[in-house]
């Protein structure tokens, strides 16, 4: 898209109304899903990315995988492994994802909540970050979970309430729903429907409240849940008092960095779509995320560093195993830490945008640690995931990138609507007299 | 009158405690003996009972004291030092053949005192744990079929003989 | 224009009913510890006794009615590597060749706990452990999620993966539906020739495990595994060899998997009740001086 609109700059895109020669009438869905261009158009830029074929590539391979999961069922797609129940679907895609989305609640609960109206640029796309996280999390369970079909029914069939999972299930429901509200302000902007944005615009500090309740407690939950296991997680990554701690603190540096991150990657390859008031300040709010990272970070080493004290673990340290532990925390906590705080205090985006890296990696590190890499150390081998169980994982988190690029294309998340709803009924299509766009 | 009465019975109880013991030394002793009581996936087994009376002479390492042998195990010898020798001395006559079974739980919960023989083995258990522990210390055989043949509703559950899988694989690893 | 005054009242009310909520749910979260049903029966495995004739694993294959075995039951090949039960058979033998000592083998199967950690950890309660011991299984309402799986401490369900349709936790259930229900000792305890295992009522269990011990203290390790460990399971063991030589966890915890996550459970109720108004203030106090604009949202749409 940024190689055709650079080689095709008379093309207009959706961001208001329409400003050519059909002046002030509204675009139709069609022309909105199209971004404006004709069909010839959007194919033309659509096979001049080279990033489509690579999508292109793993869909047509990955696609066929997971319908054969369905039909062969699971043993045909991850090997059915009796002790490593849990494999890469969820091990990656659900406590790796996840985390990773807490920047949904966070981004809202600043803007909302503490009133850092400053933030309001990235407030929209931490959002869309979070639900799509979510949404894909769920997506990943439902490839992972024997029976999907019955995903309803620890809300309505039987209950487990004495259950973490019970726990996590309703929080994430509720929580997706809560993200949905949040979310369908873009989208009722981008639909022009004026009147649902503004019963949702009146809920937003309540939203912005139930965000954090639900996240503190779910994120603490996916946690909480390898309390079960004492014995088969090896004791480095293992503590029962401050599990739930461990996944939530470091869940809000993972958020804050997968902001910086997706950020980054949209101004590089979409700026097109970007609006001035994002340029402009991406990089001060980076900074100011930066700064946010680097104290969630250190927070964590220090918990990190008191449950092993709390237990007396020091001894595993000096094992293989403890090689590894230090990777993990001098990559993934330490390393990130450094460069989030030089970074900030230079002014140094480089260095922030590489520890937004490293702490995301540290963070999907420490999930799949947790539940696949030291899951049953006692017997001494990993057990390595078949090729179909990693094809699959791409696949859908390709899935997630193509989502997430489809709704940034076209919803107004980077940028802002940049019409005047009321505007519609007063303006004169035909003549187009009365300017329909109106700056920021 | 009243003494001569009295050593008639005495004398008669008297005959009567040689002939019992002239049974359990000797005369009534089988030779050969058929277990077969409780046989269900195998037949029964044809047991010499005088080759291993030759071999080991003393009755009280299979038959506890009911025979009248010497108690050497400390714990019975609390109770059973000057028993004697018992008119039931067949496994099958004290070890049940359904030892789980609700009654037999429930006389055992229910017996008084109840720390006497509340750890009784069933009848099976009694055989093998009798036999084959010997059977490994004398260097005798203890596979299943080198006393007993396993029968066809044995190897139906075993899956063995003609039963066996049809394509023998390979043992299928476990996941570790 | 939001009501903020709507809002905040909202959030109170919201905050009353989680604080009342909170009252019902950290009685059922916290719980007293559970010491087992009365009446619960229960298997005494003595390994001192097992000679590894497979006869369990070939009595339960056949009251559970499994799928044929790879190998006939009588097959001593499959010794040669440790097993662990799968969805095709409920019960394994492993062989553990101890230096100095005799072979020992060792018989698993569910192990029935008084408290289970695959029953805690199903957030669709698919699991009963009944009043006679057994733990049992619905798979009318399991999801497939096997968090069951991951709990166990003893790894022991597993799930029939090859299904695409149908997929389900397969494990020892005491054979509950077929004989235990009917106060019938399970099959395995049934046709073991050395009578490995022992059943009955589980307090009687344990009084013959340390009578057992207490009369030949030499052959036994002094320990009832299964009495105490995660609060305590309807089938123990005694050994004449530490267990972790067996492949039982000789450190496992005596607290039921349960207790790992109750502090967690607990916090829930007070998350709800106190992060709505804390939070609410927070915003109050935050913006106070922005005033009139708190309405931060100004850009164009909202402007009707």
């Amino acid at each position: 898209m940024k190689q055709y609109l650079t080689s095709n700059s008379d093309v207009q895109i959706v961001d208001s109304l329409r400003t050519d020669n059909d002046r002030g009438r509204r675009w139709t869905l069609m022309e909105k899903l199209f971004m404006g261009l004709t069909l010839q158009q959007y194919i033309a830029q659509a096979i001049r990315n080279p990033f489509n074929w690579f999508l292109a590539l793993i869909f047509a391979i990955g696609f066929p995988v997971i319908i054969g999961r369905f039909i062969f069922g699971l043993e045909w797609a991850t090997g059915g492994p009796q002790s490593n129940a849990w494999g890469l679907f969820l091990g990656f895609g659900l406590f790796g994802m996840v985390p990773l989305s807490s920047s949904g609640f966070q981004m809202g609960s600043a803007v909302e909540v503490f009133g850092r109206h400053d933030m309001e640029p990235l407030e929209r796309l931490g959002i869309l970050n979070g639900i799509l996280g979510y949404f894909f999390a769920v997506i990943f369970l439902m490839v992972d979970l024997g029976q999907p079909w019955r995903l309803p029914y620890p809300m309505v069939v039987s209950w487990g309430p004495a259950s973490v999972l019970f726990l996590v299930a309703w929080h994430v429901a509720t929580y997706l729903s809560v993200q949905a509200a949040e979310m369908s302000t873009p989208f009722f902007e981008w639909m022009g429907w004026p009147a649902g944005r503004t019963v949702i615009k009146k809920m937003a500090l309540g939203l912005a409240v139930a965000g954090i309740i639900l996240s503190t407690l779910h994120q603490g939950a996916l946690g909480a849940l390898s309390s079960y296991a004492p014995g088969k997680i090896h004791p480095l990554w293992y503590s029962s008092s401050f599990q739930w701690l461990y996944f939530f603190v470091s869940s809000l540096p993972g958020g804050l960095c997968m902001v910086i991150v997706v950020s980054t990657i949209v101004i590089k390859t979409m700026a097109w779509r970007c609006d001035d008031n994002f340029k402009l300040n991406l990089d001060k709010l980076h900074i100011s995320l930066a700064k946010g990272a680097s104290m969630g970070l250190f927070t964590y080493f220090v918990i990190r560093m008191v449950g092993v004290a709390h237990d007396n673990k020091w001894a595993y340290l000096a094992t293989g195993w403890g090689t590894w532990w230090m990777f993990e925390i001098g990559v993934g906590v330490i390393l990130s830490m450094i460069l989030l705080t030089v970074g900030a205090r230079n002014k140094n985006l480089t260095l922030i945008r590489l520890g937004a890296w490293t702490t995301i990696l540290g963070v999907i590190l420490n999930r799949l640690n947790v539940y696949l890499i030291t899951f049953n150390w006692k017997h001494g081998e990993i057990e390595i995931p078949p090729w179909r169980e990693f094809m699959i994982t791409i696949t859908i988190y390709c899935v997630y990138i193509a989502t997430y690029r489809f709704i940034l294309y076209r919803w107004p998340v980077l940028f802002r609507w940049k019409t005047k709803y009321g505007e519609y009924t007063v303006l004169d299509a035909k003549t187009g007299a009365k300017p329909a766009v109106s700056e920021l | 009158m009243y003494a001569v009465k009295r050593q008639m019975v005495m004398a008669a109880v008297g005959a009567m405690v040689m002939l019992v013991s002239s049974i359990c030394f000797g005369s009534g002793i089988p030779d050969r003996i058929t277990i077969n009581s409780i046989q269900k996936y195998y037949d029964g087994v044809d047991f010499n009972h005088a080759a291993h009376i030759n071999n080991l002479k003393d009755c009280g390492l299979c038959h506890h004291h009911t025979t009248g042998a010497q108690v050497s195990d400390p714990n019975c010898v609390r109770c059973h030092k000057n028993s004697g020798a018992q008119a039931v001395v067949s496994c099958k006559g004290c070890h049940s053949s359904t030892p789980f079974s609700p009654e037999e739980l429930k006389r055992q919960k229910d017996q008084h005192p109840p720390i006497y023989h509340m750890d009784k083995v069933g009848l099976k258990g009694a055989y093998h744990l009798g036999c084959v522990g010997c059977h490994q210390k004398m260097g005798a055989p203890t596979g299943c079929e080198d006393c007993h043949k396993r029968n066809d509703s044995g190897n139906g559950i075993f899956h063995s003989g003609t039963y066996a899988p049809k394509t023998p694989g390979k043992a299928k690893s476990s996941h570790h | 224009m939001i009501d903020r005054r709507d809002f905040l009242k909202g959030c109170l009310a919201c905050s009353v009913t989680a604080a009342s909520i909170s009252v019902v749910g950290k009685d059922a979260f916290a719980a007293g510890s559970f010491e087992g049903y009365p009446d619960a029966m229960g298997v005494l495995v003595d390994l001192t006794r097992c000679v590894g004739c497979r006869s369990c694993e070939a009595a339960c294959n056949n009251e559970q009615k499994l799928p044929d075995p790879d190998l006939p039951f009588d097959d001593q090949s499959v010794f040669k590597e440790e097993r662990r039960t799968t969805d095709k058979a409920y019960t394994v033998v492993n062989k553990y060749e101890i230096a100095d000592k005799d072979t020992l083998f060792r018989k698993m199967q569910c192990n029935h706990c008084n408290e289970p950690a695959c029953l805690t950890s199903c957030f669709v309660n698919a699991y009963t452990k009944t009043k006679e011991g057994a733990v049992i299984y619905n798979s009318k309402v399991c999801v497939g999620c096997r968090n069951c799986m991951i709990a166990c401490p003893f790894n022991i369900p597993a799930y029939s993966y090859s299904s695409p349709t149908n997929p389900l936790i397969k494990k020892c259930i005491f054979c509950y539906d077929t004989r235990l229900k009917n106060g019938r000792p399970p099959a395995c305890v049934e046709i073991c020739p050395q009578q490995v295992m022992t059943f009955g009522h589980r307090s009687d269990l344990l009084a013959i495990g340390h009578e057992r011990i207490k009369n030949d203290p030499a052959k036994y390790v002094n320990k009832v595994y299964g009495e105490k460990e995660v609060g305590g399971t309807s089938w123990m063991y005694l050994s004449s060899v530490d267990f972790d030589k067996v492949g039982l966890d000789n450190h496992m915890q005596n607290e039921p998997i349960i207790s790992n996550v109750k502090d967690f459970l607990g916090m829930v109720p007070m998350v709800l009740s106190i992060w709505p108004a804390l939070f609410t203030g927070i915003h109050l106090l935050a913006t106070k001086n922005k005033g009139e604009h708190g309405d931060h949202d100004h850009e164009e749409g909202d402007q009707q």
